[in-house]
């Protein structure tokens, strides 16, 4: 099976070989995958609706089933068209002549909620999935990105009446801003990096219980000390606007600023470049998948746990700072769970940085397209959040379509799996199974 | 009469390998059949249709020339087959007779009770026809590896078997118990059973086998008589081409010290003992062999001077330096090259393709790396580099290193080792599981380091390796040297008595003296500690 190896890439392998970076094999099939995971989520979702709207009350069925005349509450095309649609601002013009919406534009506010979600989930998408590439289950990216988010509010305010109004002003603060997040949520993803290194306490008992320490404790010094006057939330003060990510080309009211995802993407670049590229990610990498190697290697275990876990934080930090400065204006103890979907979607992705890109705008057009449901249907929020998790669920489990793929007879291996070349140990045990069970 | 075993034009085929191809093997009642070949020649998957364990996609199994046809072991033990695996399969807490009957115990009132005394009485009975010498009360865990293997063999009487298939039975044992087991052998063999065994020892199969069996890439080389062949004959016949048996060690002057060790201490994961004061030291330009049985302190020895081991007790000098508070990764940048014994676990990331594996170790020095960045065009030039000088298959640096066979996992980290210009080569067993014409070539390059002035200590089970390419050799047991031998004229019976740690009378044996001599030489030699120390 070995020797089939070499002679496969014969004549074409200088194609291939240009190609291969791009769209390697297995690109391409977690894509394929990917698609129809979604495609069999929407259906198992369509029945779902079906089934609701049928038990649901209402006065005029929204859907009737051809042919049987049966009428539903709930429309299931249209539940679909309007996630999916809504999600990007409705550029498809629905029961109306003509495909494309004539009035659509590109910076609406509804593609604009969607990017915000996605530029948020780049940065804790790429939290989790650093430490992942390391072996390491991070679970306390939110943890880290209220810390970050915390170090960001503060220094920005801190720091603003040292600094003239206005732009230059405003670059000054975001970058300090950010760097304060970066810092904080550093600090707090070293910790349980150092109790794995150095004491031995499992990483994903301590970074969730991290998660409760940085929530609580941001709660209460905000509380205590750094609420804003007057307020009746448990927030901080505004930062200026100024120092705020500007929206530039979508509504304000969108919280969405275009050079925040253009800055997540430049990260991903560099996590990628960071990972694959250079001796730090060799070694990250290395004992990620073998901890045994990465030790003959010279790789000194403690110190990559202590990094990993710190750059972790520190992209989970920055994760905080973006979702101050461009969405919430100001640290408040409502913080969405960005940390914990990151999780999510650095699974979706493979803990592959350039996967982060799709899974989180997977996710951004998930939630843009859930409000946008809400807006214009009467299926309840719950419904759409059935139909969410769904997608999630059935994309987020590709080994179960390759399996499906395996006995439709697609792809190489037959349902019996490769062929060991060592069979020695596994002969022993079946011999003896055998043997024993004759009694 | 017909044979005990015919096996009748076998074929196996898996997807896209064929195991077997087309072998034809008859065994006489009564004889030991040795089955020889490299590993990958299809001697296991051979064994495994004969026990049931595979069917053959062509073909049949015969015994006493009725044709069989096994859906699983079990039928195979009915027919009288019994097989006896490299690993034992013992329960360590139990008494020797309790394993022999488990699964198969005599019981009395209608199944419901174990007639530990009729079951007992069979095992001593069993043991007194073939004049084991087995306490049938010991528990296991109690009982040496020779003993433990001749419990497989009671256990597999004990089942009715006429004809016992033994996987590698040497592997694990001391020279002396080989001699035991061929004598186990006859005992066998004299009341009318049939033996096989899977070998790819040379020597083994030419004193314990009647006939032997050659196979080579699935294809049935040939049925020699033991006494009608030579070694250099069967080498052939297993490689397909001639090879040259001993290695060609020239003698040479050592030069400067490059390691020694003095009063070592290592504990092993357990925190047991495995090292205790061991002392020796190692020049340039000078094999160190270490001989013993598999688990003796070898590996934890290694570790210890390699750095992934604290040291419990004692002190490791290189290149005149102590090496304590030095990490792994000091101990590479100062030219230490190790090729660890557990390939797939150490040597080489599983998932990592050639190119990306070439540079372990390597990963944070020129030509790689360049200011914290990966150079991988280099690193692939030097993974094919490797490729090409070391025969490694596939020669693809694209290849991932799961997809190599153990040989060329074996090979490709040998190279990777001996091109790293290393002042001292720590080589844990380097060619095991590599065939006999690659170990020639690793051999004679290891030996070219030597001749360029590199120090090499070399840990092997392989007796004849470590003999033929040390210039001194050591024999470790439990962690402490039982003997440093020249084995230029050493038995190998004496390093079989060493194994066991027993002490031959013999002058050729500095057992007692070597130690004390370490220890001066470190401790209290002004002039040659002096130059080191400065240099």
């Amino acid at each position: 099976m070995s020797d089939a190896g070499p002679d496969a890439g014969g004549t074409p392998s200088v194609v291939s070989r240009l190609i291969a970076p791009f769209v390697d094999r297995s690109v391409a099939e977690r894509l394929v995958i990917s698609v129809a995971a979604i495609l069999l989520s929407i259906a198992v979702g369509f029945v779902i609706v079906l089934i609701s709207g049928r038990i649901a009350q209402c006065s005029t069925a929204a859907w009737t089933m051809p042919l049987t005349g049966i009428g539903f509450c709930y429309d299931p095309i249209q539940v679909y068209v309007v996630l999916f649609n809504g999600a990007f601002g409705n550029p498809i013009a629905v029961g109306e002549p003509g495909l494309f919406n004539p009035n659509w534009t590109p910076f609406n506010l509804s593609l604009g909620l969607t990017l915000s979600e996605t530029t948020l989930l780049i940065f804790t998408g790429l939290s989790v999935a650093v430490a992942f590439r390391a072996g390491l289950f991070n679970i306390g990216t939110q943890g880290q990105l209220v810390v970050g988010a915390l170090a960001t509010a503060l220094t920005v305010i801190a720091a603003a009446p040292l600094l003239p109004e206005g732009p230059v002003g405003g670059a000054v603060l975001i970058v300090l801003g950010t760097a304060a997040g970066a810092v904080g949520g550093g600090f707090w993803g070293a910790i349980p990096g150092a109790l794995k290194a150095y004491a031995d306490a499992n990483e994903v008992i301590t970074t969730i219980m991290l998660n409760f320490v940085a929530a609580n404790v941001a709660y209460v010094l905000v509380l205590e000390v750094f609420r804003a006057e007057g307020s009746s939330v448990v927030a901080t003060q505004y930062v200026p606007e100024y120092a705020q990510f500007l929206p530039w080309f979508f509504p304000q009211s969108a919280d969405f600023a275009v050079v925040a995802l253009l800055v997540g993407i430049a990260f991903i670049g560099a996590l990628y470049y960071l990972i694959e590229h250079t001796s730090f990610g060799y070694d990250v990498r290395t004992s990620g998948v073998q901890a045994a190697a990465a030790e003959y290697g010279g790789v000194n275990a403690k110190l990559t746990t202590v990094r990993a876990m710190t750059l972790s934080g520190a992209l989970g930090g920055i994760g905080g700072s973006v979702w101050v400065l461009m969405s919430e204006g100001r640290w408040m103890a409502s913080i969405p769970s960005l940390g914990f979907d990151g999780i999510t979607v650095s699974i979706l992705a493979g803990n592959n940085p350039i996967g982060v890109l799709p899974a989180a705008f997977l996710f951004g057009i998930l939630k843009g397209g859930a409000l946008e449901i809400g807006f214009r249907t009467d299926v309840p929020t719950e419904l759409v959040g059935v139909l969410r998790g769904l997608i999630i669920l059935f994309v987020a489990m590709p080994e179960f379509f390759r399996m499906i793929g395996k006995y439709a007879g697609i792809g190489a291996g037959g349902p019996g799996g490769g062929v060991r070349t060592d069979p020695d140990e596994t002969d022993g045990a079946v011999g003896t199974d055998g043997g024993e069970a004759d009694a | 009469m017909n044979p005990a075993v015919h096996l009748d034009g076998i074929t196996k085929r898996f997807p896209g390998v064929v195991a077997n191809d087309d072998v034809d093997l008859a065994v006489e009642r009564g004889s030991v059949h040795a089955l020889l070949g490299e590993n990958g020649a299809g001697k296991t998957t051979l064994m495994n249709v004969l026990y049931g364990l595979y069917e053959p996609t062509e073909g049949t199994v015969r015994l006493d020339g009725e044709p069989q046809s096994f859906d699983s072991p079990r039928d195979a033990i009915d027919a009288g087959i019994g097989m006896i695996h490299q690993h034992f399969m013992l329960v360590d807490p139990m008494t020797v007779w309790e394993n022999v009957v488990l699964g198969n115990e005599p019981t009395t009132w209608g199944g419901l009770r174990v007639d530990k005394e009729a079951a007992r009485e069979a095992v001593v009975e069993l043991s007194e026809r073939y004049g084991f010498d087995v306490d049938p009360d010991a528990a296991i865990a109690d009982v040496s590896v020779g003993e433990q293997q001749r419990v497989e063999i009671l256990k597999a009487l004990y089942r009715g078997a006429d004809v016992l298939i033994m996987d590698e039975p040497t592997a694990v044992l001391t020279p002396q118990e080989v001699e035991e087991l061929y004598g186990v052998f006859e005992e066998l063999t004299e009341q009318g059973k049939t033996i096989i065994f899977i070998s790819h020892k040379l020597g083994e199969a030419l004193s314990a086998a009647d006939d032997i069996t050659v196979l080579r890439d699935g294809v049935n080389v040939g049925t020699v008589a033991a006494e009608d062949v030579t070694r250099e004959d069967l080498a052939e016949m297993m490689v397909g081409r001639e090879v040259l048996m001993e290695p060609a060690t020239t003698p040479q002057e050592a030069g400067d010290r490059v390691l020694s060790v003095s009063g070592l201490d290592v504990d092993d994961d357990r925190g047991v003992r495995a090292v205790s004061d061991l002392s020796f030291e190692l020049r340039a330009g000078e094999v160190f062999g270490i001989a013993g049985v598999d688990g003796n302190g070898q590996s934890q020895l290694v570790e210890a001077i390699t750095g992934l081991r604290e040291l419990a007790d004692g002190e490791i000098h290189y290149l005149g330096e102590s090496l304590s508070g030095t990490t792994r990764r000091d101990r590479i940048d100062r030219g230490m090259a190790f090729i660890p014994e557990d390939r797939q676990e150490r040597g080489l990331v599983m998932s990592y393709d050639l190119t990306e594996n070439a540079i372990l170790g390597s990963q944070h020095d020129q030509p790689f790396a360049r200011g914290g960045r990966l150079d991988w065009s280099a690193s692939r030039d030097h993974a094919e580099s490797v490729i090409e000088q070391y025969d490694v298959r596939p020669p693809d640096a694209a290849a991932e290193a799961e997809a190599l066979s153990g040989g060329n996992q074996q090979k490709f980290i040998v190279g990777r080792e001996f091109e790293r210009d290393p002042d001292l080569v720590v080589a844990m067993h380097p060619t095991r599981g590599v065939d006999i014409g690659s170990t020639e070539f690793l051999h004679d390059r290891l030996l070219e380091l030597r001749a360029e002035g590199k120090a090499v200590l070399l840990v092997s089970s392989k007796l004849d390796e470590v003999q033929g390419l040390s210039d001194r050799l050591a024999v470790i047991h439990e962690g402490e040297f039982s003997g440093v031998v020249d084995p230029a004229t050493v038995t190998e019976e004496e390093i079989g008595l060493l194994m066991a740690g027993e002490t031959p009378d013999d002058d050729s044996v500095e057992a007692a003296s070597l130690h004390e001599e370490a220890t001066d030489q470190i401790a209290g030699d002004p002039t040659a500690d002096g130059d080191e120390v400065d240099a």
